[in-house]
């Protein structure tokens, strides 16, 4: 195995004209998105599907992973800079960042924050190179029942560990994987659940539902109680040496590194991704401070940005080596990034890295410009992203609206989808109202057919003995990992709730 | 601080989520309690909602046609699974509405957790949405785009409401101009626009 030439190979394709524009446009969208409330980077890659209609592969995985890596630096800024009392304080890092800000230390926090990123990044898109080639062999050789274990493992995280309601998030998960049924059954041919509809003989769009879920349901739920009057940003001072004194330095570089090691393990295994990490990096440097320090966490503690910060980012990319090793998708993000690679008729999944390893490498290479775009543009920058921020909202939610019908429209230039799109959004909002999480309906939907699919090829294999399912070490294993994972699920929610 | 309400938190397997983690009953959910009996109805119905999909599914499965020549595990059983779980989780919530364990709602940024829900707002961008779908063919994809937008923006509040069209008319000839002049989609630029070559995909 020849990686260490095959990510060469994928640097030179990156630092094509072309694609560094890409990546560019990727980096500054994703920022974008990521500073404005209520888009999400999930949303902003299912607004944006429509540029895989048109655009090559490469060129648009590169895009899309920039809007992936630049979500997460742009929230930073919203939540240590953004006024907004109360709601974003759930945030970790908005407690901390946001005090910081108010004593007049916003330069620094913001610093912090992203110099942090990059590090933690870095780190983490280094150790996602060495480790998805390891993984991925082994991949290859796992069979239906190990993937139908694995699927398992993500049904029962994304849909009852993450979010403060297990019933509502298997109920979420539970319409996704019927959503996943209509259409025309792949194995017999035979139509299920399309009530006679021609259109749905192909199965529901998850452009559509992914669209109609996080823009159409996000705007309608912002629209029916939203927060009027100026948006409140807290000045910050200007002049790059104001970002960060000798001290900040000194009291940062050690929980980045902790973050990124923290981050990084969380995000590969399906255990609620990026939130769940932040969380255990804060805790960690909360407890690592001495005496002196522990009294400034919840005043304004820069350990408490640069940890969490850090460990978002190392996160995010480790959730990218179960995507690109095992096909397996553990947040919405991830499950919309499966959709893009699916709309090129790409499956994620062990065959990928021996299939489409130019694409693969191409877009590793891409995270590590992608840091280091980051970097640059946030920091210098941070006055326009400050401007972003002040983007009046109900231009930002009637633009959402648009960008969510053109996405479904040019799926196939019909009303009929647009109509979909506005029952689903519908549906979304009143999720959202009554505390539904919409993140595991869309894996639900993505990864349903997929399981369905193992399920039956295990058991044709093995004539209907259902002891084949666990029979592999792995499968067996991965079964003892779900009851792991809901037991640390559990522990986590505990110390969640005791240190809010 | 209450380290009890976690502890309920053990789902062992997706068909049998009894165990409940519900919100703290009352006094995290200040913005709902105002108004608890509507804030139930409307939940109520979501639950009851979920459990008839459920019943539905599983009834409509029978009537799958299962080729002759399926051996083992046929079209038929995955949706048992799927309308099995979507009816268990729909009884189980709704015997949590009832006993009064609500949902905790979605917070945000832009969402003011302390105003009641304005459904006329819900009503009107719906409409909206319809209006601009019926408008594609009609008047060209640049021009529904921009009502749609102007329309939504007053809705949300957007005033003086020619700033909202305006806006509206050039963010859909830029959108237009982009993804279908440049990108290729073809989206109908609509009969005023017609002969305008660099518009079209």
């Amino acid at each position: 195995m020849d990686n260490f030439s095959a990510l060469l190979e994928g640097f030179t394709t990156v630092l094509h004209p072309v694609y560094l524009l890409w990546a560019l446009f990727g980096v500054f969208i994703g920022t974008a998105v990521g500073v404005l409330p209520g888009i999400g980077p999930a949303m902003a890659i299912a607004l944006l599907l429509p540029l895989t209609y048109t655009l090559e592969p490469t060129a648009a995985i590169i895009a899309f992973a920039g809007i992936y890596y630049g979500g997460m630096y742009g929230g930073s800024t919203t939540s240590i800079l953004l006024n907004t009392p109360g709601e974003s304080a759930s945030i970790v890092t908005a407690i901390e960042g946001n005090k910081m800000a108010r004593a007049g230390r916003g330069a620094a926090a913001l610093a912090t924050a992203a110099i942090g990123s990059f590090v933690a990044g870095t780190i983490a898109t280094v150790a996602l190179t060495f480790l998805a080639p390891v993984i991925a062999d082994v991949a290859v050789q796992l069979g239906d029942p190990d993937y139908f274990a694995l699927m398992v493992v993500a049904f029962i995280t994304v849909g009852a560990l993450i979010g403060s309601s297990v019933p509502r998030g298997l109920a979420s998960l539970a319409l996704g994987l019927f959503l996943g049924l209509v259409g025309t059954d792949t194995l017999t041919g035979q139509q299920r659940f399309t009530f006679g509809v021609p259109n749905l003989a192909d199965g529901i769009d998850v452009v559509v539902v992914a669209v109609g879920l996080f823009a159409v349901g996000e705007a309608l739920y912002v629209g029916s109680r939203m927060r009027h009057g100026p948006i409140k940003v807290i000045p910050i001072e200007k002049g790059w040496r104001s970002w960060m004194k000798p001290d900040d330095w000194r009291r940062s570089w050690k929980p980045w590194l902790r973050g990124a090691a923290i981050g990084f393990p969380v995000g590969t295994i399906p255990a609620g991704g990026a939130d769940v990490a932040t969380f255990l990096s804060y805790a960690t440097e909360k407890r690592l401070a001495g005496k002196e320090r522990r009294k400034q966490f919840g005043k304004g503690a820069i350990e408490g940005v640069a940890g969490p910060e850090a460990a978002n980012n190392a996160a995010s990319a480790g959730v990218l080596v179960p995507l690109l090793t095992l096909g397996l998708p553990t947040t919405a993000t991830a499950a919309i990034i499966v959709v893009a690679f699916q709309s090129y008729g790409i499956q994620p999944g062990p065959q990928l890295m021996l299939n489409e390893s130019a694409l693969v490498w191409a877009l590793i290479a891409s995270l590590y410009i992608g840091n280091l775009m980051l970097v640059v543009l946030n920091l210098p920058l941070v006055g326009m992203w400050v401007k972003v921020l002040r983007i009046p909202r109900h231009y930002l939610y009637a633009g959402i609206l648009m960008f969510g019908a053109l996405g479904s429209y040019a799926l196939h230039f019909s009303p009929i989808d647009v109509l979909l799109l506005v029952l689903i959004g519908a549906a979304g909002f009143f999720m959202r109202r009554y505390g539904y999480p919409v993140a595991p309906l869309v894996v639900g939907m993505i990864l349903g057919p997929m399981a369905e699919d193992r399920l039956r090829r295990s058991l044709a294999i093995s004539q209907g003995d259902l002891s084949y399912l666990v029979a592999s070490p792995f499968a067996a294993s991965a079964y003892v990992a779900i009851i792991v994972l809901v037991a640390v699920g559990i522990w986590l929610k505990r110390r969640e709730r005791a240190q809010a | 601080m209450r380290p009890d309400d976690a502890a309920p938190l053990a789902p062992t397997a997706p068909g049998e989520p009894t165990a409940e983690a519900g919100p703290p009953p009352s006094d995290s959910l200040e913005p709902g309690a105002a108004q608890p009996p509507r804030r139930r109805w409307g939940e109520l119905v979501l639950a009851l909602a979920t459990t008839a999909l459920g019943v539905y599914v599983l009834v409509a499965a029978g009537s799958i046609t299962v080729p002759s020549s399926t051996n083992t595990l046929g079209p038929r059983a995955f949706p048992y699974l799927v309308g099995g779980l979507l009816a268990v989780v729909g009884v189980v919530l709704v015997l949590l509405v009832l006993s009064g364990r609500g949902g905790e709602e979605e917070g945000g940024e832009d969402v003011d957790p302390t105003v009641r829900t304005d459904w006329l707002t819900v009503v009107l961008l719906v409409v909206a949405l319809v209006v601009h779908v019926f408008l594609i063919n009609i008047i060209g994809w640049p021009f529904a785009a921009a009502v749609l937008f102007a329309a939504a923006a007053m809705i949300l509040g957007a005033r003086p409401w020619w700033r909202a069209a305006l806006t509206g008319l050039v963010l859909g000839l830029i959108v237009q101009l982009i993804f279908g002049g440049l990108l290729g989609l073809s989206l109908p630029p609509g009969p005023l626009l017609e002969g305008v070559p660099f518009l079209h995909g």
